[in-house]
C-alpha cells in the first residue's frame, strides 16, 4: 500500500514537471542526504525490563509521527511486555504512570522480535549480510544517501550491551560493524543513541565518519530509572528517553529544532548521569542541523527536467486460457479400513 | 478518505493500462455474535475475497481486492491453500462449543504447495519467512525440525482436479510465539478497506487483547466457481476469534460498543455484503433479553439437529443514522442454564516428576451415545525422546487397539515425532493414550535465553466427524460466508479440535562453564597422555639421588654424630 | 576347590536373579551410569518394536545396535518370556566369569613359564597359582558390584563383556579364528575394540613359525569376518542407514545425555566453530594415539596391552558405562604379582568409592530436587575419570619397575648408596 503512495506521489510530480518544465531553484535541493532509517533495538527480556521497551517505542514513536514509514524501521524487541499476561492493560505500553501517552499505540510493526533478537541478527541487519528469503521487512535496504538513527537500549557495561541477558555485543563489535557499512557505502550519515548504564563505552571504538554518538552516561555512571508504575510494579521508562521524548514530542516535521538542542535534552540534574556526545567523527555542527535529518523522513524523489513518457506499457496482453475440468472436493475424513480386524 | 480515493484511481489506471478486465472479485464482511451458555460471547469477525480467476503466478501480482503482498507470496511460492492463524488463549470445547476455525496457542502455518512443486522444503522455508515478514510474527522459526506432513488430520480444503497426498502438504506450530498489537496491524492492512472503514474498524488491539481468547486467521484455497465446478475461484478469508466475558458486569448486558470500545460507522465500500449477526436460540431460554435497535431481519437454521435462531443487520441499512451499536439489554438475572455439552473434546498433560523422563498423557471424552471415529496426531518435537513401544490405549481399564497408525520417529535438530492414530472411542468414554518419552540433553546454544522458562510443545489435533451439529458453528466446506452455513445440513460435521500445548522443563547445564570445563576435561585427557607418554618413551634407570647443599650439610652432621656414636660403640 | 567354584556361581546368580525380580531392575535400568544411548535395553526394545512395525529403527534417534543385534535380540523378545530373558542374561554373566578365568588360568601358567625361563631360578610356583588366579578373577567378575548393576540393569553391555573375554581367551589360547571372529563382532558394535587386534596378533606372531605369515593371516581374516558381517547386515537392513546411526553415532558424539564419561558435559559447552576440532582429537586420543607405543612398549606382556587398551576405552570412549568399567576393574587379580609394586591403590579405591557414592546424589540433586546443578555431577564424573587414569597408570608404572625388579633385584641401591628409580 504504502509503496503504492510512493510511486504514486512520484509519477504524478514527474508528470506535472513533464507539463510545465520546472526549472529547480537553487535552494530546493537543501539536505544532503535522500532517505531516513532508523534502526531501533530493545536488547532486553524479561519482565523487569519493561522500562527498556518503553524507551524503544518511545522512540519509535517519535520516529513514526515525525515521519519515518514502517517500512524503513526496524524495530527490534526482545520480549513481549504490551501483551505480556503480567500487563493490567494489554496492548499498551505507557511513558509514565499518568499514561499519557500509549507509546505502542494501535498501528505498530515489530519487525525482530523476541528470540531474533541477537547480537548476529543485529550485526547482520546493520552490514547487509542475510540470510536468503529474508523478507524486506528485516532488511535494512540503506543506501549512500542514507541518515540512519540507530539507538540502542538494553544493560550494558563498559565496552559492552548484553543481549537477551544471555550474549553481548562489544564496542569493538560494534564500530566494525559500523566501518563496514561506510565502506559498503551503506549509510550517508549516523546518529547513535545508547541509552544504558556506562553508555559512552559504546561508541568510543568508533572509527568511521559521519557518525554522531550520544550516550545516557559516561563510563562509570549508570543510566537511571525514571520512575515506577505500582500497577505494573517495575519501572516504566529510563530518564534520559522520557527527557528525549518529551522533547521529541514538541517536535513537528516542519520545526526548525536541531540537533544541539537534542544533545541538551537531559542536564546532569534531571538524568542523574552526564550525557556523552562524541562529535569527532561527526563533519557538521549539530547546531546547525535540523532534528529532523535524523527523526524526521525524506521522501525518495527523483528530480528530473527530461520529458517522461508514461503512455501505458504495452504489455503482452495474452488471454489466459481457462480450461473447463470437472474439479472436486476430497473427502475430509480417509476411509477406515481396520488393520486388525 | 483522499488516500483511498487516490489509490482507487491509481490502481484504476494499471488496470486500464494492462488489460482492461472487468473486475471479478467481491468482498464479504461478517460478524457473529454468539452468546454462549457460560456467559462469554464468541465474536466472530469473517471478511471473505473472492476472486474469480485461476492460482497463477502471473494472475497474482495485479489484485483489486485481494491483497497484493499475500498475492505475491502466494504466487512466488506455488502454494495451493494456506492457513495460518496466530492465537492467544485455549479454547474451552466442553463449553464454547466449537469454533468457525480450531486454532492451537501460538502460531500455526498449515500449507499444501502445487503439485509441480518439487523442492517442496526450499518452498516452505520461503513461505514461511514471506509470512514472517507480511505478519510480523517470528514465523520464520519454521523448518524442518519442526514442520511435518501428516497423512490423515489435514485435507485439501480446495477443489482440485486430482487425487492428492499428503507429500505436498506442511504444517508446523509454534506454541511459543505471542500474538500482539504488531500482528494485528498488518492483518488489518491486508483487508481492502483497511480499518478505515467497516467491521474493521471494530478492531481495537486494546479491546481484542484483553479477552479470554483470541485468534487471527488467514486461510487461503480455491473453490468452485459455478455449480458444475468446472472452473475455479480464489477465496480468501480473514478470521478474528474473540471470546468475551459477560460475567465481569453484573446485569451482564453487552454491546459493541462495550466489546471494542466504539460503535460502527459505516459498512466499507468495497463490500458486497455487510452484515452483523446475533445468535439469539438461547434467548428465553438461558438468558432474557432485548436487542436494539431490533434487527432487519431474524432467520431460523436448522443444522444437523439444531435449531438456532439468529438476527440479521444489515450495517449499510443501520449506518446511514450515525453511529451503529447492537446493545442486549437483560431484563432478567440469568436463568439456571440448559447447558449441552459438546459430544468431544481433549485434554492433555504430562506426568511424572524431574528432568529425565516423563510420560505424555492425552485423554479423549466421547459423550454421545454412538461410537466416534477419530484422527490424533500428536507432534512431538525432537528433544523429547518418544518410546513407541510403551503406548498404551485403554478405554474403561482395557486396552484398545488403534484402528490404524502412522509413525515416524524423530531425528535431534532435524524432524519432529510424528505419530498419527485413528481410533474408535467407544461411546459414553473416556479414551487414555500415554506415551513415555526422555528430555533430551540440548548443547547450550541451542538453549534459548529464558531456558529455565521451559520449552513449548505444541497441541495434539483431534479430527472426527461428528453426526450431529451440536454446538457446531464451521462453515460447510462448501461454503464461503457465514451466510452459508445458516440451514447447511450435511451427513457428518467434520470437527478439529486442540489440546492444550503443554511447557517442558529441560535440564539445562550452567551457562557460565564452557571455559572452565574444557579445560577441566582436557586436564584429565592430559593426566593420562602424560604417564603413558613417559612410560611408552622412557626406560627405569636408578639414579644416586643427588642432594642440594642443604641436604648435604644436613647429612654431614647426622653422619658425624652418628659416626661419632658408632666409634663410641 | 570346585565347591568354592560352585558357591561362588551360584552365589553370583542368585544375587543378580533376586534383584532382578524386585523393584530395583527398573530404577538400575534407567540409571544414566549403567544405560548409555548404546547399551539401554529400553532403545533395544523400542528399536525391536518399530523394526516389527516395518520402520526402520535407524531413521529414529534411539536404537544404535548393530542389525545383527537388532535380529538376535528381535529373536529374544520375541519367543523369551520375562524371567527367562533375566536368566539368559545372569547365565551370559556367568559364563563370561568362567571365561575370564580360563583366560586368567592360561596368563598365570604363562607367566609362571615365562619367569622360569627367564630367570633360573629354583624358585617353584606352587602349582594352584594358576588356579587361584582364575578363581580371584571369576571372583572379581562375579561380586563386582559394577558388573551386578550392569546385569541387573539388562544392558547389552552383558552380551559384549562376554565377546571380550572370549577374545581375551581365544588370545591366550592363540586361536586365530575365534579371536577374529569376536573382536570383529565387536569392532561392528562399538568400534573402539578394534585396538585389541593388536594384543591378538602378537599372541599369534609369538608362537606362530613364522612372524610374516602370522601377522597376514591375522589381518586377512580379520578384515574378511568383518566384511562378511557388514555385509550380513546391510541384508538384514537392505541398506547402509544403519552405518551413521552406529559407527556415526560413536564417531560424531550427537548423544549429550550423561553419562560416567568425559564426553557429554565437554560437548554440551563447546563452542560450535570448535566442535568438531575437539571431537575429532577426542577421538584420536582414545582409539589411535596409544595403540603403537603402549604395543611396543608391552609387546613382551600382550595381556597388560588388552588390559590397557580397554582401560582407556573404557576411560575415553564416547559413551562408557559401569559395566565397561567393571569388565577391566575385574581383570585386576590378574596383576597381583605388581601390586607390591604400586603406590597409588588406597587412592584410587576411595576416589572409586566415593565417586560411585557421589553420582546418584549429585544426580538426584540436579535432575529432580533442583538443588544442584550439572556441574556438580560433572565434577563426579571427571574425579572418576582421574581415578581410573591413576588406576592405569600405577598398574603400567608397576610393571615396568615390576620388569626392572625382575632383572635388577629388589634393591635400590647403588655402590651401597640411596638410589631411586626415574623414567629417562
Amino acid at each position: 500500500m504504502r509503496i503504492h503512495l510512493a510511486c504514486c506521489t512520484m509519477i504524478l510530480i514527474s508528470f506535472s514537471m513533464s507539463c510545465h518544465t520546472w526549472e529547480i531553484t537553487d535552494n530546493f535541493v537543501k539536505t544532503e542526504h535522500s532517505n531516513n532509517w532508523a534502526v531501533l533495538v530493545d536488547t532486553s527480556r524479561f519482565w523487569f525490563n519493561y522500562r527498556h521497551v518503553a524507551n524503544v517505542l518511545s522512540i519509535y514513536r517519535s520516529v513514526k509521527r515525525l515521519g519515518i514509514p514502517d517500512s524503513q524501521i526496524i524495530l527490534m524487541i526482545a520480549d513481549d511486555m504490551a501483551c505480556n499476561p503480567r500487563n493490567p492493560r494489554p496492548a499498551t505500553v505507557f511513558n509514565n504512570i499518568k499514561q499519557h501517552i500509549n507509546v505502542y499505540g494501535d498501528d505498530v510493526e515489530v519487525d525482530y522480535r523476541g528470540y531474533e533478537v541477537t547480537v548476529e541478527n543485529f550485526v547482520r541487519l546493520l552490514t547487509g549480510r542475510l540470510a536468503q528469503g529474508t523478507p524486506r521487512s528485516k532488511k535494512l535496504l540503506t543506501d549512500e544517501g542514507s541518515n540512519i538513527l540507530i539507538y540502542l537500549t538494553g544493560h550494558g557495561g563498559n565496552g559492552f550491551l548484553k543481549f537477551q541477558d544471555s550474549e553481548e555485543i562489544t564496542s569493538q563489535e560494534l564500530g566494525d560493524a559500523l566501518e563496514q557499512m561506510w565502506q559498503k557505502r551503506r549509510y550517508h550519515e549516523i546518529l547513535f543513541v545508547v541509552d544504558t548504564c556506562q553508555a559512552s563505552s559504546m561508541y568510543e571504538k568508533f572509527y568511521s565518519p559521519n557518525i554522531l554518538a550520544v550516550a545516557s552516561s559516561l563510563v562509570g555512571e549508570d543510566s537511571l530509572s525514571h520512575h515506577v508504575d505500582p500497577a505494573i510494579g517495575v519501572y516504566i521508562i529510563d530518564r534520559y528517553t522520557y527527557y528525549a521524548l518529551n522533547f521529541l514530542e514538541k517536535v513537528e516535521p516542519s520545526s526548525t529544532k536541531t540537533l544541539g538542542e537534542f544533545l541538551k535534552v537531559c542536564p546532569r540534574d534531571y538524568c542523574l548521569s552526564t550525557v556523552g556526545v562524541r562529535r569527532d567523527l561527526f563533519r557538521r555542527d549539530p547546531d546547525k542541523v535540523p532534528v529532523i535529518d535524523f527523526f524526521g523522513s525524506l521522501r525518495p524523489v527523483e528530480l528530473t527536467t527530461n520529458i517522461m513518457n508514461i503512455l501505458p506499457l504495452k504489455s503482452n496482453c495474452t488471454k489466459i486460457q481457462e480450461f473447463e475440468k470437472k474439479y472436486n472436493y476430497v473427502a475430509q475424513f480417509p476411509e477406515i479400513v481396520s488393520q486388525y480386524t | 478518505m483522499t488516500i483511498s480515493r487516490i489509490l482507487v484511481l491509481f490502481t484504476g489506471l494499471i488496470n486500464i493500462g494492462t488489460c482492461n478486465n472487468a473486475y471479478n472479485d467481491f468482498f464479504d464482511e461478517e460478524l457473529m455474535l454468539k452468546p454462549l451458555s457460560s456467559d462469554h460471547v464468541y465474536a466472530y469477525f469473517q471478511f471473505t475475497t473472492i476472486w474469480e480467476t485461476e492460482n497463477r503466478v502471473e494472475t497474482l501480482q495485479h489484485s483489486h481486492l485481494f491483497p497484493r503482498g499475500l498475492g505475491e507470496i502466494i504466487g512466488r511460492h506455488n502454494v495451493e491453500e494456506l492457513h495460518v492463524t496466530l492465537t492467544e488463549g485455549l479454547w474451552n470445547y466442553q463449553k464454547w462449543g466449537y469454533p468457525f476455525h480450531d486454532a492451537g496457542p501460538g502460531a500455526e502455518v498449515t500449507a499444501w504447495f502445487n503439485k509441480d512443486v518439487t523442492n517442496i522444503e526450499e518452498e516452505w522455508k520461503g513461505l514461511t519467512n514471506a509470512l514472517a515478514g507480511l505478519l510480523c510474527a517470528s514465523l520464520n522459526f519454521v523448518d524442518t525440525s519442526n514442520s511435518m506432513s501428516p497423512e490423515f488430520t489435514f485435507r485439501l480444503t480446495s477443489v482440485t482436479d486430482r487425487p492428492v497426498n499428503s507429500s505436498h502438504l506442511r504444517y508446523s506450530s509454534l506454541p511459543r510465539e505471542i500474538v500482539c498489537t504488531e500482528n494485528l496491524t498488518p492483518f488489518k492492512k491486508l483487508l481492502p478497506c483497511d480499518s478505515k472503514r467497516g467491521l474493521a474498524t471494530l478492531l481495537n488491539s486494546a479491546h481484542i487483547h484483553n479477552t479470554n481468547y483470541h485468534s487471527i486467521g488467514i486461510h487461503f484455497r480455491s473453490i468452485c466457481r459455478n455449480a458444475a465446478c468446472t472452473r475455479t475461484s480464489l477465496e480468501l478469508r480473514q478470521t478474528v476469534s474473540l471470546i468475551y466475558d459477560t460475567m465481569i458486569d453484573a446485569n451482564q448486558d453487552w454491546s459493541i460498543r462495550k466489546f471494542f470500545g466504539m460503535g460502527l460507522k459505516g459498512a466499507c465500500p468495497l463490500a458486497t455484503l455487510s452484515n452483523i449477526y446475533v445468535d439469539i436460540s438461547d434467548n428465553n431460554t438461558n438468558h432474557i433479553y432485548e436487542l436494539t435497535p431490533s434487527p432487519s431481519a431474524k432467520v431460523v437454521s436448522l443444522r444437523g439437529g439444531q435449531q438456532n435462531e439468529i438476527a440479521v443487520y444489515d450495517i449499510r441499512a443501520h449506518s446511514s443514522r450515525g453511529i451503529f451499536n447492537i446493545a442486549a439489554v437483560h431484563s432478567a438475572p440469568k436463568n439456571n442454564a440448559i447447558y449441552y455439552p459438546s459430544i468431544l473434546y481433549a485434554n492433555r498433560y504430562i506426568i511424572g516428576y524431574g528432568q529425565e523422563r516423563g510420560s505424555l498423557v492425552t485423554k479423549l471424552y466421547n459423550n454421545h451415545w454412538q461410537a466416534l471415529d477419530i484422527i490424533l496426531l500428536e507432534n512431538i518435537p525432537w528433544y523429547l525422546l518418544v518410546y513407541l513401544n510403551s503406548i498404551t490405549i485403554t478405554c474403561n481399564e482395557q486396552r484398545v487397539h488403534p484402528l490404524a497408525q502412522r509413525y515416524l520417529p524423530g531425528r535431534e535438530r532435524k524432524s519432529p515425532y510424528y505419530l498419527e492414530l485413528i481410533l474408535r472411542l467407544p461411546p459414553h468414554s473416556i479414551t487414555k493414550i500415554t506415551i513415555d518419552m526422555d528430555y533430551l540433553f540440548l548443547k547450550w546454544q541451542e538453549y534459548p535465553p529464558d531456558a529455565n522458562h521451559g520449552f513449548y510443545m505444541g497441541p495434539a489435533i483431534v479430527t472426527a466427524l461428528l453426526p450431529i451439529a451440536r454446538n457446531y458453528t464451521a462453515l460447510p466446506l462448501d461454503g464461503s460466508t457465514i451466510t452459508s452455513s445458516f440451514n447447511a445440513s450435511r451427513d457428518a460435521y467434520l470437527v478439529q479440535l486442540r489440546t492444550e500445548s503443554l511447557l517442558i522443563s529441560l535440564p539445562t547445564p550452567d551457562f557460565s562453564m564452557p571455559y572452565n570445563v574444557i579445560c577441566l576435561a582436557c586436564t584429565a585427557v592430559a593426566l593420562a597422555f602424560g604417564p603413558l607418554h613417559n612410560i611408552s618413551t622412557k626406560r627405569l634407570v636408578l639414579k644416586r639421588i643427588e642432594k642440594d647443599w642443604k641436604g648435604k650439610l644436613f647429612s654431614f652432621f647426622v653422619g658425624k654424630l652418628f659416626g661419632a656414636k658408632k666409634k663410641q660403640d | 576347590m570346585s565347591r568354592k567354584w560352585l558357591s561362588n556361581f551360584a552365589l553370583a546368580g542368585t544375587i543378580r536373579l533376586l534383584i532382578m525380580n524386585s523393584e530395583y531392575q527398573r530404577i538400575i535400568g534407567n540409571r544414566v551410569e549403567v544405560s548409555t544411548a548404546l547399551n539401554s535395553w529400553k532403545r533395544v526394545t523400542e528399536g525391536v518394536y518399530l523394526h516389527k512395525f516395518g520402520i526402520d529403527p535407524y531413521e529414529g534417534d534411539l536404537f544404535h545396535e548393530t542389525p545383527i543385534g537388532l535380529y538376535v535380540f528381535t529373536l529374544m523378545q520375541e519367543y523369551l518370556p520375562q524371567w527367562a530373558l533375566f536368566l539368559l542374561f545372569v547365565i551370559v554373566d556367568l559364563t563370561t566369569a568362567l571365561c575370564l578365568a580360563i583366560a586368567a588360568k592360561h596368563y598365570a601358567i604363562e607367566l609362571a613359564t615365562k619367569r622360569k625361563e627367564e630367570k633360573d631360578e629354583n624358585k617353584r610356583l606352587s602349582k594352584d597359582v594358576p588356579n587361584t588366579s582364575a578363581l580371584y578373577v571369576s571372583a572379581a567378575y562375579l561380586f563386582n558390584p559394577y558388573i551386578i548393576l550392569n546385569c541387573i540393569g539388562l544392558t547389552t553391555t552383558v552380551f559384549t563383556n562376554l565377546l571380550y573375554s572370549i577374545a581375551l581367551v581365544s588370545m591366550t589360547r592363540r586361536s586365530v579364528l575365534w579371536s577374529c571372529a569376536s573382536i570383529a563382532l565387536l569392532t561392528l558394535q562399538g568400534l573402539y575394540p578394534m585396538s585389541l587386534m593388536v594384543p591378538a596378533t602378537i599372541y599369534v606372531a609369538t608362537t606362530a613359525k613364522n612372524r610374516k605369515i602370522g601377522i597376514i593371516t591375522m589381518l586377512i581374516v580379520f578384515t574378511s569376518i568383518l566384511a562378511i558381517l557388514f555385509a550380513v547386515s546391510y541384508c538384514i537392513m537392505g541398506s547402509w542407514s544403519f552405518l551413521w546411526s552406529t559407527i556415526g553415532f560413536i564417531l560424531t558424539v550427537p548423544d549429550l545425555r550423561p553419562n560416567i564419561g568425559l564426553y557429554w558435559y565437554f560437548f554440551t559447552e563447546m563452542f560450535e566453530h570448535f566442535r568438531w576440532l575437539f571431537i575429532a582429537s577426542f577421538q584420536i586420543n582414545v582409539s589411535l594415539l596409544y595403540i603403537v607405543p603402549l604395543a611396543l612398549r608391552l609387546r613382551r606382556d600382550p595381556m597388560l596391552l588388552a588390559f590397557s587398551y580397554l582401560a582407556i576405552a573404557a576411560i575415553f570412549k564416547s559413551y562408557p558405562c559401569i559395566g565397561d568399567v567393571g569388565f577391566y576393574i575385574s581383570l585386576l587379580p590378574l596383576w597381583k604379582h605388581l601390586f607390591q609394586h604400586m603406590q597409588q591403590g588406597f587412592i584410587v579405591g576411595c576416589f572409586l568409592l566415593f565417586c560411585t557414592v557421589f553420582a546418584p546424589t549429585v544426580w538426584h540433586q540436579w535432575i529432580y530436587s533442583r538443588s544442584a546443578n550439572a556441574n556438580f555431577y560433572f565434577g563426579v564424573t571427571l574425579a572418576f575419570a582421574i581415578a581410573q587414569i591413576f588406576l592405569l597408570t600405577d598398574i603400567l608404572f608397576a610393571s615396568v619397575k615390576y620388569e626392572f625388579a625382575v632383572q635388577h633385584g629388589i634393591d635400590k641401591k647403588i655402590n651401597g648408596n640411596e638410589a631411586k628409580l626415574l623414567l629417562e
